[in-house]
């Protein structure tokens, strides 16, 4: 029993891992391309996204914060993909739910922990608002949801651009940006100097709901079978329409909960160009992580190291463009989905032991 | 609102065509894979490869006219790995778009700072655009003259090879095949079409209209790359196709409607006051509510169908028991 649970295990993250190595290999080629020193941006890149130099000045510490967004929009990704949805507004809705707490954050006031309380609820109600609406538009008409939710990103970056530049600016400065939120808003970090902080555990304790929710409980059921297939579904009398839809608010509502979590944790305010693309980040975590919500966690742990690791030491120490980050992360999308690509070799590998260990079975057996 | 209406004028329909051109070309590539049978989500990465390749090798060699070939060009090869990746290894065609749109979007920046320095934008003076054709009789024409004459050799291309490829799908044995396949592969194969064949070349052919499209932005355009220049017109061009049947003429109106959208957002910005980000919604909420027509066209079409074939039915049971009596 164990074991083939181990086996099971070792099938999910074989190719995520093959793929990772295979990134980094695509990106010694461009360094070499660069002629850079190959060994030496290795080692940057890991120091300067993983490395620890001193107790409290951790780099994995800023990794992990980083990857606080990733982990939710990732989740949110997840719960949408898992549910038959294809789903990429996460962008969308995290901007959005960025946007309603930097405004509540500013215009109401409320004793401290009531005041982020608010917050967070409605952003994940503003979030969830905007996933229901590619949700429905695909129950109900059949609108193909991922050019819905691609458009719909594009009009919330918009729409958050105009806010942060007409009715949210703070002053005539060169960069606009909203007003700082009350300190009642803000979430704590853990160490000062950092930002990691409350925002982490939440994503941590939405990484057990969703997969609790997902795995264990009737409607979580119901959506994963719908997912895996309509007509099954509908056969074993699962309302599929209704699972979809839920599916889209809670994906909407934990993209909105990132955003939400962005501004009171890290930022404080929204300001132009705060959409950098965290959506994606979590649609590519969802992806890699095997749509699975403990992947998920790893995976964006690893992406946002990877990222700092390009951005910090990279391109400050070798001048390398930091966007060396991004493309190995889409290099190794492309070869997650190509997994077929390993698994000839996989299989051949596999039936190599097999002789093997039958060899030494005979060879035991006498 | 004075200022509103002075929108509307020449300029705006010049700007609309030249506009719609970028996504016209995608498009009519989109809605060929889609003819084919092969979901092509990818023209946006194809169109941002063809405008960042365009302008280099425009730049190298010295002729605009060569970056364009070869932009052409890459967005073809790229069309066969996708190709190569589909059919030999079964690989998620949606996934495959996802990831390269990330690579090509970073790679192209990437690339853009490891030749150039630190820079969010690049552009040389030694580039030239490719300039605009006055073509002499239809030139003289009142009123039509002006809409129709006066652009670059890519829009006029665009117009050629919507007529082209309305040829070879409608009048053509190799479109005849390739819609076989669109409609039911291993029928067609059955039958002895070289389906893999046909996809490979459907895939080749949008990624090198993409990638013209691409070019058109950074050196028929403007004359400079940007991060992410193509700005969500390849998902534009994908509802575009949709929008047009996947017939080569109504996908050249629906590209059409968006470039007027995209000019008319583009155009209103300078003439009213009314806040830019909020008017370059404009295109994006167009290409919203056109999906919804679209799937609200689907869905009236299924049911007309549906009552076609109920009718049908009860024509056929009202027939049967004459037919038995006789």
């Amino acid at each position: 029993m164990k074991d083939q649970r181990l086996r099971k295990l070792l099938d999910a993250i074989l190719v995520p891992v093959l793929a990772i190595l295979s990134g980094l290999v695509v990106m010694g080629i461009l360094i070499l391309f660069l002629r850079k020193p190959l060994f030496e941006s290795y080692a940057i890149l890991f120091s300067n996204g993983f490395g620890c130099k001193a107790y409290g000045n951790c780099i994995f510490i800023t990794a992990l914060e980083r990857a606080t967004p990733i982990i939710l929009t990732g989740l949110s990704a997840v719960v949408a993909f898992r549910s038959g949805m294809f789903s990429i507004g996460q962008e969308g809705q995290y901007l959005l739910g960025a946007a309603v707490a930097a405004w509540l954050g500013y215009a109401i006031h409320l004793p401290p922990i009531l005041h982020a309380l608010v917050l967070l609820i409605a952003a994940m109600l503003v979030g969830a608002a905007y996933g229901w609406i590619p949700g429905i538009l695909r129950v109900k008409l059949g609108v193909n949801e991922l050019l819905a939710t691609i458009m719909l990103n594009s009009i919330a970056a918009l729409i958050i651009e105009y806010l942060v530049q007409f009715p949210m600016r703070a002053d005539r400065s060169t960069a606009a940006h909203s007003p700082v939120i009350d300190e009642s808003a803000q979430l704590m970090s853990f160490l000062p100097g950092s930002k990691w902080g409350v925002g982490f555990v939440i994503a941590v304790l939405a990484v057990i709901v969703i997969y609790i929710y997902l795995w264990r409980t009737k409607p979580g059921y119901e959506q994963r079978m719908a997912g895996q297939s309509r007509r099954f579904a509908l056969f074993g009398g699962i309302p599929s329409d209704s699972a979809a839809i839920r599916a889209m608010l809670i994906s909407g509502a934990l993209a909105g909960l990132a955003g939400a979590i962005e501004v009171m944790g890290v930022h404080r305010r929204i300001t132009t160009g705060f959409s950098v693309g965290l959506g994606f980040d979590g649609l590519t975590a969802a992806i890699l992580g095997q749509t699975h919500p403990l992947g998920v966690f790893i995976v964006a742990i690893l992406f946002s190291g990877l990222k700092l690791g390009a951005q910090l030491g990279l391109q400050l120490n070798l001048d390398i463009p930091r966007e060396l980050g991004g493309t190995i992360i889409g290099f190794i999308i492309l070869f997650v989905a190509a997994g077929k690509l390993y698994e000839e070799s996989i299989v051949r590998a596999r039936e190599w032991s097999a002789r093997r260990r039958a060899r030494n079975l005979k060879g035991e057996a006498p | 609102m004075e200022g509103f209406f002075s929108v509307f004028t020449f300029e705006l329909l010049n700007s609309g065509i030249r506009l719609a051109t970028p996504i016209l070309l995608a498009a009519l590539g989109g809605a060929l894979c889609s003819q084919a049978g092969v979901l092509n989500l990818a023209l946006e990465s194809k169109m941002l490869l063809g405008a960042f390749v365009g302008i280099l090798a425009a730049f190298y060699l010295g002729n605009s006219y060569a970056g364009l070939l070869v932009a052409m060009i890459a967005g073809g090869l790229l069309g066969l790995l996708f190709a190569f990746l589909y059919h030999k290894y079964k690989v998620d065609l949606v996934i495959l778009a996802i990831a390269f749109n990330l690579i090509i979007v970073e790679l192209t920046v990437f690339v853009m700072r490891a030749l150039f320095g630190n820079v969010g934008s690049w552009s040389d003076p030694s580039i030239e655009r490719i300039p605009d054709i006055q073509i002499p009789l239809i030139h003289d024409i009142p009123y039509l003259g002006p809409v129709l004459s006066g652009y670059n050799i890519i829009v006029y291309f665009s117009w050629l090879a919507t007529i082209v490829m309305f040829i070879v799908l409608y009048k053509m044995r190799a479109g005849r095949h390739l819609r076989a396949v669109g409609e039911n592969k291993s029928a067609a194969e059955t039958v002895g079409i070289n389906a893999v064949l046909l996809q490979t070349l459907a895939l080749v052919i949008s990624g090198a209209l993409a990638a013209l499209g691409g070019a058109f932005l950074s050196i028929g355009h403007l004359k400079l790359f940007t991060r992410n220049m193509s700005n969500g017109r390849g998902w534009i061009a994908i509802a575009a196709a949709m929008f047009g049947v996947n017939h080569p003429v109504g996908v050249f109106f629906a590209s059409l409607f968006f470039g007027f959208a995209d000019a008319f957002s583009v155009r209103i910005q300078n003439v009213t006051d009314w806040p830019p980000n909020l008017v370059k919604l404009l295109p994006n909420v167009a290409t919203l509510l056109v999906l919804i027509i679209i799937a609200l066209r689907s869905k009236i079409a299924l049911s007309m169908a549906r009552r076609r074939f109920r009718a049908q039915l009860h024509a056929e049971e009202a027939a049967r028991p004459a037919e038995a009596s006789s």
